[in-house]
């Protein structure tokens, strides 16, 4: 089964600390090196477009955006046995910038990746 | 919508499986013995069925149920302690002065877990316990989930696993780095472990295939493990590269009705390209590696060829077939000669792949793929009667069902 863990924080959140930098590079290289994590990376919000399809409309927007909001600033995508080992996987980080981002806040969304088992929508 | 986070046994199992292989094997270097450092990590994982849903899951679980292992540990010495036999034949005596120093080591006990695969995968072993042992220490897999992988009862591989044990200890087997040639030697048994768990869920040899992915998907964890435990040997990551590309094409390769796709038939849009990006770069860390090309490294490279070809009819066979070639001269693999018949006829006609093929015998246990290449071999070179008698010959030879029907087919369609 494959997941997707999103983490989301604000988007004026700043660069993280150095602890918390190099305490997420050991959580991941550790994930890395047991093979439940195969894909992972951080969101950039310098260079940024929206695009919105609203009542027939599509209209573009293009960061960065004034104002701070909620937004994704990373992902990871695992391969697991389970939905509990994603769901640990997803805790532990959050448990790092627990303990090594004071003050930081922010959500961890664990989604499970439609696989093939899913097949195409009936038509 | 709940807000509650009490770990359900089913999250605390998860947890535990996880953090197993580290767990047992530091238990395994503090006890020198296996089937106590199994018991011992068992008995961790009761502790936090019973404590966790309560207290919820700590924040470092590792540490957690090392602590807790260690702490039986060191109850079963003081017991044994009224024995002396037991003390002499333990050798040592742990202390609580121990207790500090093995929570530390869940932090470096990553070559460990190295010498925990070189142990379950010790060469006292038959191929079969190292897989069922490996499966159990190195995956942490439950007796139950083994069981199911390999379709066989569950105390069929209980008892698999009590002998191997045994086998170990009566080996006086511990773990070990082993090093220079003898090292690399341990490393193509390991690998070969992991070769073979793939290959029991990949190859699906009798009845239903699909809960046998499992098997695949952890095979593929124990080859993502092994190229982070051992970077420098090369081949490590022609393994891993080679399990990320033939599992890249799990899913293509058996149609919704269950039955098996051919690779040139695949729906190339189904084949899974994240794990054929993290193929194509373990193949390139492998082939940038000084030193003789693994045979691994050899295969993954084979199956690149194949994930690199948009379209079927663009796979470059000549490449293929040489690499097969190559194959061919590392060893006496009478399923690499009937690839290597498959290539030479793509890359260079019929009567190419025919020659190699005639210049092997079929064996038993690939006599059916042998069959079935001829037969394909001959209806490409037009020889339908000769071809059709082929194919009906495969069918008779095979074990699985899906498979039959499709050489059925095609010895019905000339």
């Amino acid at each position: 089964m494959r997941y997707m863990v999103m983490l989301s924080m604000r988007s004026d959140v700043g660069p993280p600390p150095p602890g918390l930098v190099s305490a997420m590079g050991t959580a991941m290289s550790e994930a890395f090196g047991s093979g439940l994590m195969i894909d992972a990376g951080g969101l950039m919000d310098d260079q940024q477009t929206t695009f919105t399809l609203r009542s027939g409309a599509l209209s573009r927007t293009d960061g960065p955006y004034a104002e701070a909001k909620e937004v994704v600033g990373g992902y990871a995508v695992l391969d697991v046995r389970s939905h509990e080992e994603a769901v640990e996987a997803a805790r532990r980080m959050m448990q790092v910038h627990l303990e090594h981002w004071p003050g930081w806040e922010g959500a961890a969304d664990v989604r499970r990746i439609a696989g093939p088992e899913e097949g195409p929508p009936p038509t | 919508m709940t807000t509650t986070h009490e770990p359900t046994h089913e999250t605390v199992v998860a947890v535990w499986q996880l953090e197993s292989p580290r767990i047992v094997a530091g238990l395994v270097r503090m006890t020198r013995d296996l089937e106590l450092a199994e018991d011992l990590a068992q008995d961790a994982l009761v502790s936090a069925l019973e404590t966790w849903p309560r207290d919820g899951i700590p924040a470092n679980p590792g540490a957690w149920l090392m602590t807790v292992a260690k702490r039986r540990a060191i109850d079963t010495f003081r017991r044994a302690d009224r024995h002396r036999a037991e003390v002499a034949r333990l050798g040592h005596e742990l202390t609580e002065e121990d207790m500090a120093e093995l929570v530390d080591q869940v932090d470096y006990v990553e070559d460990d877990v190295l010498r925990l695969m070189f142990l379950t995968c010790h060469p006292a072993l038959t191929p079969e316990s190292r897989t069922v042992l490996t499966l159990r220490l190195v995956g942490g897999l439950s007796v139950e989930e083994i069981a199911r992988g390999f379709m066989v009862k569950e105390t069929a591989i209980g008892q698999r696993i009590s002998r191997a044990k045994r086998t170990l200890a009566e080996a006086g087997a511990t773990l070990e780095m082993p090093s220079g040639a003898e090292r690399v030697e341990r490393l193509d048994d390991v690998m070969a472990v992991v070769y073979l768990v793939f290959n029991e869920g990949y190859a699906a040899t009798s009845g239903s295939s699909w809960m046998r992915t499992d098997l695949c998907l952890e095979a593929l964890r124990l080859s993502r493990m092994l190229a982070a435990l051992a970077p420098a040997e090369p081949d490590v990551h022609g393994l891993q590269a080679l399990l990320e590309l033939q599992a890249s094409r799990l899913h293509a390769r058996i149609s919704p009705s269950g039955e098996p796709v051919l690779l040139e038939d695949q729906d190339r849009a189904r084949w899974d390209h994240l794990l054929i990006r993290r193929g194509l770069a373990a193949l390139s860390r492998a082939e940038s590696a000084d030193g003789p090309v693994g045979v691994y490294t050899v295969q993954a490279a084979i199956a690149a060829c194949h994930a690199r070809a948009r379209r079927a009819a663009d796979t470059d066979w000549v490449r293929i077939a040489a690499l097969y070639d190559v194959l061919s001269r590392a060893g006496d693999n009478p399923a690499v000669e009937v690839n290597r018949a498959v290539a030479h006829g793509r890359a260079f006609g019929p009567a190419a792949g025919l020659a190699v093929l005639d210049a092997v015998a079929p064996l038993d246990q690939t006599a059916h793929q042998w069959h079935a290449v001829r037969a394909d071999l001959l209806s490409r070179a037009g020889r339908l009667p000769e071809a059709a008698a082929e194919f009906r010959t495969a069918a008779s030879l095979t074990h699985n069902d899906a498979e039959r029907r499709l050489l059925l087919r095609r010895a019905e369609s000339r």
